[in-house]
Formats: structure tokens, sequence, C-alpha cells
């Protein structure tokens, strides 16, 4: 993928060039932090995860498969026992929660796997080891045609270090 | 939100840990890398450590092999006592495994400060302490190549396991809440697994934590997702935690004995899995700020914080105490009353004292300050409280089984050599792991320290420049 990346040292800056990168419409923009910063979110304004939407998917199959298959194995070889019911519900819902946290859980980290594209076998273009440390990084993605007008934007805001990615 | 010319007006507040608990002397994000990472440098005391633990854990295994051989009558079952030290310990180890899970998810979702520094270790004991509890019940059964019966699926009569049975649920809750804990705990270490790879210069390891980091690059994309799936598993783990240890409880609280028999035991195991597990963060936390010169981490007021839990939770298990004695009395039940009074004053008074005094009474030193913020009283207080919670489970197992409604069933129970073998040996099978983690994965969470830190801003924010 080719592109052009800026390392920066400083929040504010790095927030003000993802503002006006957005507002230039030069190509795509990803940042890189090493940790959560909301003011870098708000930057860049993107769409709710839908990570939820797999939690939920997950919860539901999980909790409907919890109690089907204790209703089932109970009424499949059922332990007779005067005045007792054969399914029961209230034992059965310990297990009808325990199996919904378990696929609800799972399928969340599958969820969050998918969406954010991991596990991948290389970190890829556009990546510094710089940013899992100390810096915050921009890597917009564009031609050879917009890159001196990204380069020159990044630079006007401070970027340490500004190089071209191929 | 700033605009181009303008500084950002205000520092948001992080969202994973609130600042309610600050680190002044923590100045930047390089000094977080830097520190945390110093300590996975490996050292004499903990090569020491790791030998001692690995010696208790051949005990431990030294005495399986001997019960394999010679049969389960080797531990000091006696009828009607046929629940000893393998389930006491077992009830032990949930417990121990439940501060972990209660500091990474609950106080995640009620953004309790203090937290940060102290939960990687606080999961990683709970996933060790649930390993070493998932052991017992194997052990206990005698012929541990059997164990897989209790698994859901139907044997060659197309048979299948009781799910009505509390031994079930406990198959259910103790692997869901293994599996859960371990992926939380996985989860959580990516993005600290990620620094280590680019800041590693051995090729070998660097390569080992590459794979495990999943080729992680801190991306805006990686991170929207991640807090998303964090917050979504620290809120399964918040009812989980909570199920899992009252699950334990109906092993006992569903059958008729006296001393078992209680509605109360429920929320009664939990506050009691929580006080435990918070005593056995302190038995790791205090030493490993210490040894790996993190004070200023893991900070008094961190310490502080924990022993208000700590005192709180003794309380709940004080007040859980009495209430067991209030209602034998107030049941007008005999075998009940006759029970309580021989908790206490029976055969087996000197175990009930030993819990009264380190769950009760000892705790109370809590309510000076000036104590909360001792680390030297917290670890001695910490082991005390091992100690305490070890006995109540004994008070809970043993004396209602040598004790129930007919006299004639009386009995008596004297823990064998192999029954303390294994108690030992899950001592060091637990430090065992431990040791090994913290040597080889940051014991503190990387990622949300910097959240607390102040980044370095070019223009100044309240009179601040970094």
């Amino acid at each position: 993928m080719q592109g052009v990346l800026g390392a920066f040292h400083h929040l504010d800056t790095t927030v003000h060039a993802i503002e006006e990168l957005k507002k230039a419409r030069l190509g795509d923009v990803t940042v890189f932090s090493p940790t959560i910063r909301h003011e870098i979110d708000d930057a860049i304004d993107a769409p709710n995860s839908v990570v939820r939407r797999f939690t939920l998917v997950g919860a539901l199959l999980g909790v409907s498969f919890g109690y089907w298959i204790s209703i089932w194995t109970g009424d499949y070889w059922p332990l007779v026992t005067g005045g007792k019911a054969i399914a029961s519900w209230i034992p059965y819902t310990i297990i009808g929660f325990e199996v919904m946290v378990l696929v609800g859980c799972l399928s969340t980290v599958a969820g969050m796997f998918i969406n954010a594209r991991i596990p991948r076998l290389t970190t890829t273009v556009g990546y510094d080891p710089r940013f899992s440390g100390g810096h915050f990084g921009i890597f917009v993605s564009c031609g050879a045609d917009k890159a001196p007008q990204v380069e020159a934007l990044l630079q006007k805001h401070g970027a340490d270090e500004v190089r071209r990615e191929d | 939100m700033g605009t181009i010319a303008q500084p950002v007006e205000e520092l948001r507040r992080p969202n994973i840990a609130s600042a309610d608990v600050q680190l002044p002397a923590v100045k930047d994000y390089e000094q977080v890398d830097r520190e945390i990472i110093a300590t996975l440098g490996f050292t004499k005391k903990w090569l020491i450590g790791l030998s001692v633990s690995i010696a208790a854990m051949l005990v431990g295994a030294s005495a399986w092999i001997y019960q394999i051989y010679w049969g389960l009558g080797q531990a000091g079952y006696e009828p009607p006592v046929m629940w000893g030290v393998y389930i006491i310990t077992f009830v032990f180890w949930v417990g121990i495994g439940h501060a972990g899970t209660l500091i990474s998810a609950i106080l995640y979702l009620f953004r309790a400060g203090f937290r940060t520094s102290i939960y990687r270790a606080a999961e990683a004991m709970t996933v060790f302490a649930v390993m070493t509890a998932g052991l017992f019940p194997i052990i206990h059964i005698g012929r541990p190549w059997k164990f897989f019966w209790l698994i859901p699926y139907p044997n060659w009569r197309l048979l299948w396991p009781n799910f009505k049975s509390p031994l079930v649920w406990d198959v259910f809750a103790i692997s869901t809440y293994l599996t859960i804990s371990t992926t939380f705990l996985y989860i959580g270490l990516i993005p600290d697994l990620a620094v280590l790879r680019d800041r590693e210069t051995n090729p070998t390891r660097k390569r080992i934590y590459g794979i495990l980091s999943l080729g992680w690059r801190n991306s805006d994309r990686e991170w929207r997702h991640f807090a998303k799936a964090y917050l979504f598993l620290a809120a399964f783990s918040t009812p989980l935690v909570l199920s899992v240890h009252s699950v334990v409880s109906f092993d006992f609280a569903m059958s008729l004995t006296p001393g078992w028999h209680a509605s109360i035991f429920p929320p009664y195991f939990v506050a009691g899995a929580i006080f435990s597990g918070f005593a056995m963060v302190w038995t790791i936390a205090i030493p490993m700020r210490k040894w790996f010169k993190l004070e200023h981490y893991i900070t008094l007021n961190h310490l502080d914080a924990t022993a208000k839990v700590v005192l709180f939770t003794s309380m709940v298990v004080g007040c859980a105490y009495m209430i067991e004695f209030f209602i034998a009395w107030y049941s007008g039940v005999r075998p009940e009353q006759e029970f309580f009074w021989n908790r206490v004053f029976g055969q087996w008074w000197w175990a009930a004292w030993i819990m009264l005094l380190c769950n009760m009474a000892l705790p109370m030193s809590l309510w000076s300050q000036k104590l909360r913020r001792n680390p030297t009283w917290l670890w001695f207080l910490s082991i005390f409280i091992n100690i305490g919670m070890w006995y109540e489970r004994f008070v809970i197992v043993v004396p209602s089984l040598s004790h129930e409604f007919e006299p004639w069933q009386w009995g008596s129970y004297t823990p064998s050599w192999v029954d303390m073998s294994f108690l030992v040996g899950s001592f060091g099978w637990f430090f065992m792991w431990f040791l090994l983690f913290v040597k080889q994965m940051p014991v503190m969470a990387i990622m949300e320290l910097k959240e607390i830190v102040v980044p370095r801003r070019k223009h100044a924010v309240d009179g601040g420049h970094h």
C-alpha cells in the first residue's frame, strides 16, 4: 500500500494534523498511538465498533444451546423422581448462563479479531516500532500525486519525521 | 475539540482507568516501557524462588504418583468424612482466583483507578489459582484418567451427565471461568506484547513476542475494536465471577447436611473469595513492588484502597459467620443448634477460632490508616488471612461431615502426609507458574499505565508543559 507516514511526539499536534487531513480529503487516514486516547477518537470520529453484534449473537446462541442440551438430555433419558420435573428450569439456568458467557465472550474475541484484522503475519506497511513506545503516527494512503501535499501538511503540524511508504 | 490554530482545550480523562490514583513519579510513556520491561531480567532471588516452588510442586507430584499406585485410601479419609483436604484446598484456590477478575473486570466497569497497577498480576494469579483448583477434583476422584466422564458428551450407552447435579454445574462454571479468565488476560496482553516485540533485541524472543502479539500495530481501528471487546469481556466476567463461587457454594448448600444447607452460602462464599483473593494479591504484589522497584507504580494509595476492600469484605464475611449462628438458634432445629455449638466449643474448636481470629479480628486493624499504608503489616496480615480462609473451608467441610444427624455416625478426620503433600504441592505449582509468568510477560499493563500518564503536548494545557 502506497502512502505517507508521519511520526509525531506530541498528542495535540497529532490531533490537529488528523483534523486537517480529514478536511483536505487526501486519502484514508490510519492513526497509531501507544495507548487509547479520546482526543484521537474524537478527531477520527470513526463509527461505533460492530463487535457488540458478535457479542449479542454469541450470547444468544450460547444460552439457547445451554438450555437445549440440558432439556434434551433430560428428555432423552429421563431420571423420573416423584413430584420432580424432568426438565427443571432452575438448575438448567446455571448451564444456560455459563454457556451464554462462554460463547458470548469467545464470539466477542472473534468479532474483535475479524474487525481489527488480526492476527496478521507482519505489521505491514505504515508501521514504525516507535508507535508502541512514545510516538504517535499518521499514515495517509495516497498516490504519488497527492503525496507532496500530505508531506507538507504533516510537516506543518510538527511531525518529527515524514517518509513515503511503498 | 481543538482547532488547528489552538491547543486542545482540555485533557480528556482516560477511558479505561480513572485518574483517581495518579502516578506522579511516572513522567512519560518511554519511562513506563523502560521500567516495566526492566522487570523481565532474571535475578538470583527469582531463581531461588522458582527452585523452591518447583521443589514444593514435586512434593505434591510425588504424593500423587504414590496415591495413584496405592489408591485413594492413602488420603486421610475416615467415614463419615469423605471430603477432606482436597475439597478444602479446591475451594480455597477457587476463592483466590476471584480477586483477579474482580479487579480486572468489576473495578474496570466501576472505573476504580487503583486497579491499573495491580490488575495484570491479579489476572495472572486468577488463571494460575484456577488451574491449581482444577487439579483437586481430579485428584479427589482417585482415578484421574476417568475425569473425562464429567465432560458433557454421551457415553457408549448414550447416557449423559446429570445436568441437575452440582458437580456438573462445577464443571461448567470452573471450565468457563478458566477459559474466560485466560482469554481476558491474553486480550489485555496483546498491546503489551507488541511493546515487547518492538523493544526486544534477542531475535528468538522477538519472534516469539511477534507471534504472540498477532501483528498488533496500535492503529485506531485496532484500538476501537479492542476497547469495545474489552468492555464486553468485562461485562460478561462480572456476573461470571459472582456465579462461579455461588456454584461452588451449591456443592455444599444443595445437601441437607447441618451447617451446609443455608441460603446465605452464595453471597457468603463470594465475599470470602474476594476477601481471600485480595489477601493473595498483597502476598504477591507487596514483595513484587519492592523487588522490582515498582513502589512508584503500586503506591501507598493503591495499597490503602485495596485495604479498604479487604476491611469491607472481612466485615461481610464476619456478618455471615454471625448470621449462621443466629439462624441456627432462631430455626429451633436441634441438630443445627448442636452443630454450631460444636463448631466453636467441640472437637474442632481450634480451627473455628483460628478462622475467627484471622478473618474477623485481625482485619479490624485496617480501620487505622497508618496500618493500611504499612506494606509490611499488610503482607503479614495477608498471610494470616490466607491461613484463616483455608481454615474457614476446613470448618465448613470437616465438622459438618463428622457431626451429622445421627450420633452413631459421628466420626473424626486426620489429614495424612499425602493430603498435606498435596497442599504444599499446590502452593509450589501456583508460585512456579506465577514466577515463570513475571519473567516472560509484563507484570503491569503498559498500555493502561500510559493512559494515566499525561501525554506530551507542544502547547501547554492548564499551565503544564511536557
